[in-house]
Formats: C-alpha cells, structure tokens, sequence
C-alpha cells in the first residue's frame, strides 16, 4: 500500500448547539466527531457512509478544512492542517479541492461554465486560465462549446462534470466528493462514476466519496468507513468490510440496500419498533 | 406495452384505477404524457419507474387531479373506483378523489404543517370532508398511529412537526393516508428523501397496511431496486410514455425492452462490485426519441 496523504489521528470536533443556547452566555457545546483515527491512502478512492447525522460530511469538511478541528491531528502530506491559521492554510488549498451534492446551487448562475471553471485557476495566478479550464472541460467529456454557456442550459449530469472540471483544473493531490450523484438518475450516475474513477487513475487523485449509497461505494471506492455518531464503527478494503463487517451497523446499512433482484423475504428481515 | 398479460386471482374484480390513452401536454406546448394506459387492482402495489422527466410524478398528480395549472389533459380517461372523472362535475370529482384516493408525499416535512398539531392533520380530511365524528376520527388516527409503529401514539397526536425525525414524520403521513381507507394510494417517491434503514422500514409498512386493507397502490419511483422490493407489477416509462408494463417479477427474470434492461443494468450492485457501471447507452436514448417524435407527428397528421 502506498503511503497516506492524510493521517488522522484522535479527531474531535465540536460545535455550539444553537437550539440549546440560552439568551444570554455561551450555547452548550455538542461533540459531532468523537475521536476518528484514520489514514487515507495516495491515490485511492476511500468511502465515507453513514446515516444522516453520523458526521460524515462534517468529517469531510474538516478533511478540507472548511472546519477546525477541535483537538486532535489532521496531517495532509504530514503537516497538521487541522488548527493551522488561515494565511498558512491559503497555500494549500490548491490542493484540496471539493464537488458538492447539488451541482445547481453550487454553480453561479450569472457566469458561464468557462468562467466557473477559470475562476479558480485565475485565483491562483496562472496566465493561461482559460486554456487551462478548456482542458478540464475536455477531460470530464465536455466539448469546448459548453465554455459559452450557462449552467441552466445543462443536464444534471452535465452539470456534475462542470462540478467535477473545477475542482481537478488545478490539479490537485485530494477531492472531497459529498454525495455527488444522489440527485442524478441512474444513468448519469454510472457515467459520472465511472468518469470519477477514470481520472482518479489517470491523475493519482486521492478521493474522499462520502455517500448514503453502499453499493455505489462497493463500486468504486477500494476502502470504506462506516460511520455512526461521531465515531467509526467500521474501516478497511471494501472487500473485508462488507464480506465481514465488524458492526452491527454495518451490517444493518448493507442489508437496507434495495437491490435490483427479486427477493421475496427482503422486506420481512427488518425490525419496524422505532427507535 | 402489450396488453395487461397480469394473471389476477379474481379476474371478476373490477380495477381500482384504470387510466386509458391518457394525454397531457403543456397549455399550447410539448406533449408530457403519450397514450398512458395502465390498471391498478385491489390488493396491487404497480411500480412506476422512470427517469426525471419521464411523467411518472404526472401521472399520480392526473389521477388525483392536481396537475399543474399549466397543463392540461388533452385526451384520455382516468376511472377511478369505477367512475369517470373526466364526466364528473368538479365537486362532485374532488368529492370522489377525497374518500377514494390519498397520497403519500416525497418530503415528509414539507407536506405537514409546522404550525398545526399531528392529530389534526390526520384528521382533517376525515371530519371535514368525509363527515366523520371528532371523536371516531381521533380513533381512527390513534389506531393508526399504532399500527405504523409509533411508540408513543396519544404524545405524538399532539406533537409538532419539528418534534418529530424524518422517519417518524413519514410514518405519520403513511397513516394520514390510511386513515379514511382508501381504495387507492398514490405514493410518489415516499423514501427518495430517507436514510436507507428508514426506507427499508417505510417500505415494510406499505406493504403491510395496503396488503391487509386491500388498498390499490400506485408507487412512483426511479430505483430498480425499490421496484423489485415492492411491486408486484411495474410499468417503465421513457418520455412520458410506457416502454413496458408487466408483473415485476417477470420484467426482472426477463426484462423485454432494453431500455428495461438498460435501467436494471445501470443500477449498482454491491454484491457484484467487479461489474462495471452501465450507463444507459446514448443510442438508446437517441432511437426512443426518434420514435417518439415519429409517433408524435404521425399522430399529429391523423387529427
């Protein structure tokens, strides 16, 4: 195996809990991320799955320090981004790019798809930016035409590749995917799969997928942690964890997935009393 | 596409739902339904599955008869518990619709209201529409609130919205629907907006109420794997119009259309992770809206 880009060790995160704050002094603090110790390998993909509220995304963000940490390391390429100030992070930030869920709410819809692309690639100070994100579009199978035009004027799919040419323009070492295909149907997410996996190859991306979705993350992710309130519940190859998951929460999340196959006792194997 | 080759138990039994030739376009625009044809038994769950787009949430907002008001049904005919409500006066159809039919929403918390209470929002439809007595209606939701698992039925009556997850809110609006034992519930994507184990447990209780009350359940979904797990009969849509209908379990022993195939296809497995994720081929799509757009004008030329 290849040496990680990220070590995790001890992670915590917590955040003031508004619904709870009292008029006047401090809200109560709320632990969203209870000590994650992991590593993330060169050039793999890793799935992140958990039900909604387990802090996956949470944990993603703090992976490109969209949020600090609160104790614990956080060491990307061995330094510690976890507390580091803003002026020491800028720098890096090149290199940790991130797509989001919702490709229309995260593309401006006053600028062109050229535009959305250049932008960061002029932020960072290259000369050529526009060349530079005709060649994103490419690589994502997008032909240079769509430069021209507006993200309202693309399918969904067409905007996840828009989505996706941003954050690889600057070629970076790590992405952050946050459930970016579960707005698209089947047949767009298949292809935006396996467009995702192609350059992840082609470039030794290191890609963190975060997704509700455990036969996708079967698909095309190598490793997997499972997450449950804050801690980690489950992590290894894709192959040990669902052959033989070591929780019970593992194996829960495996047995909802509906798949499609015929199999008439399914619905009967899960328990209705709520929790 | 071939006529309904569905072996029901009882072949005397009248459909609960049948909707024949049914079209509806944009007010002077495209076509958004093309001779939509199905049936929908007692006792049946009928899958509809498609893609975005492919009219399948059209065709339940038709059969309740909350189409957008910028569309309109250009020809067809929806029966509903044996009555036309294309011939039915407007109250008289909204009457029919009210006792017959109900709807179970895609976003449980959208569909409730934050600022009324959870008993009266089961109730309403019960004492204000169906004439019922407040006190036969508040028993009729309680049991209900019961049946679909909810612990503590009496505190949930009079909770908030808010005070509720998103599973129990879902369960509440399964029980809203049950309660005036409908002949017919439209569920339109009821667990695309859940965490998988509460889809699983949403599904599992579907099937329970509509297998015991006999109810005719039309299921909207776009997962091939939801279809499988619920239906005992699906009917696939491509732009608006049906590339295939037939009991669920012969279209996944034997999908007949490729775009069927294709959908199967395209949906991943994680018991098969070696498999690699098949798009629908854009040659597929290209043919079938030739077709349609053939279609469209050939019809178009015989009006």
């Amino acid at each position: 195996m290849s040496e990680p880009l990220f070590q995790v060790k001890d992670l915590h995160l917590s955040l003031p809990d508004m619904s709870r704050k009292k008029l006047f002094g401090p809200a109560p603090r709320i632990e969203i991320l209870k000590g994650l110790t992991f590593d993330l390998p060169k050039g793999e993909i890793v799935g992140i799955v958990g039900e909604s509220g387990s802090g996956k995304s949470t944990l993603g963000r703090v992976l490109v320090r969209l949020l600090w940490a609160s104790s614990g390391q956080v060491l990307f390429r061995g330094q510690d981004i976890g507390r580091l100030p803003e002026d020491q992070i800028k720098p890096l930030r090149r290199d940790l790019q991130m797509i989001f869920q919702d490709p229309m709410s995260s593309l401006n819809p006053r600028h062109t798809i050229g535009h959305i692309v250049a932008a960061p690639i002029d932020r960072y100070g290259f000369r050529d930016s526009k060349k530079l994100a005709l060649e994103a579009l490419e690589r994502v199978g997008l032909p240079g035409s769509f430069a021209q035009r507006y993200p309202h004027e693309l399918s969904g799919g067409q905007r996840q590749r828009v989505g996706i040419a941003r954050a690889i323009a600057l070629n970076p070492a790590f992405i952050l995917a946050d459930e970016i295909v579960s707005g698209l149907d089947v047949s767009s997410q298949a292809q935006v799969l396996t467009l995702l996996q192609d350059l992840a190859a082609d470039m030794n991306l290191t890609i963190a997928f975060i997704s509700h979705d455990l036969s996708v993350i079967r698909t095309v992710c190598s490793q997997v942690i499972v997450l449950n309130h804050g801690e980690i519940v489950d992590a290894g190859p894709c192959e040990h964890v669902f052959n033989a998951p070591q929780s019970d929460i593992t194996r829960t999340l495996i047995d909802a997935i509906p798949l499609p196959e015929l199999d008439d006792n399914w619905l009967e194997q899960v328990a209705l009393d709520d929790v | 596409m071939t006529s309904e080759q569905l072996n029901q138990p009882d072949d005397v039994r009248k459909p609960t739902l049948e909707v024949n030739g049914l079209n509806v376009a944009l007010r002077g625009g495209p076509r958004l339904l093309r001779d939509v044809s199905l049936t929908v038994y007692p006792g049946e769950v009928r899958a509809l599955v498609g893609e975005s787009g492919a009219g399948k949430s059209m065709i339940g907002k038709a059969v309740l008869g909350v189409l957008p008001t910028s569309t309109q049904i250009t020809s067809g005919k929806i029966l509903l518990h044996g009555e036309d409500l294309g011939q039915s006066s407007p109250a008289r159809r909204r009457q029919t619709v009210a006792s017959a039919a109900s709807l179970i929403p895609q976003d449980p918390l959208t569909a409730l209201n934050p600022s009324r209470r959870i008993g009266v929002q089961i109730t309403e439809r019960l004492v204000k529409r169906l004439g019922w007595s407040r006190a036969d209606a508040d028993a009729r939701a309680l049991e209900l609130l019961e049946r679909v698992h909810i612990r503590d039925p009496q505190r949930v009556m009079v909770s908030y919205p808010h005070e509720l997850s998103g599973g129990m809110r879902q369960r509440v609006l399964i029980a809203a629907a049950f309660a005036p034992r409908p002949k017919l519930i439209v569920a339109d994507e009821p667990t695309t907006a859940l965490d998988v184990t509460v889809q699983k447990q949403i599904l599992r209780l579907i099937r329970e109420l509509q297998a015991e009350s006999g109810t005719a359940v039309l299921f909207v979904t776009h997962d091939m794997g939801v279809v499988a797990k619920i239906s005992q009969t699906v009917t696939v849509l491509f732009a608006g119009k049906i590339v295939e209908s037939a009991l669920t379990r012969d279209v996944f022993a034997n999908p007949q259309h490729p775009y069927t195939r294709a959908l199967i296809g395209a949906t991943p497995r994680y018991t098969h992770p070696d498999e690699p994720l098949k798009p629908v081929p854009p040659e597929l799509i290209t043919n079938l809206k030739r077709e349609i757009a053939l279609a469209d004008m050939n019809g178009a030329a015989h009006v």
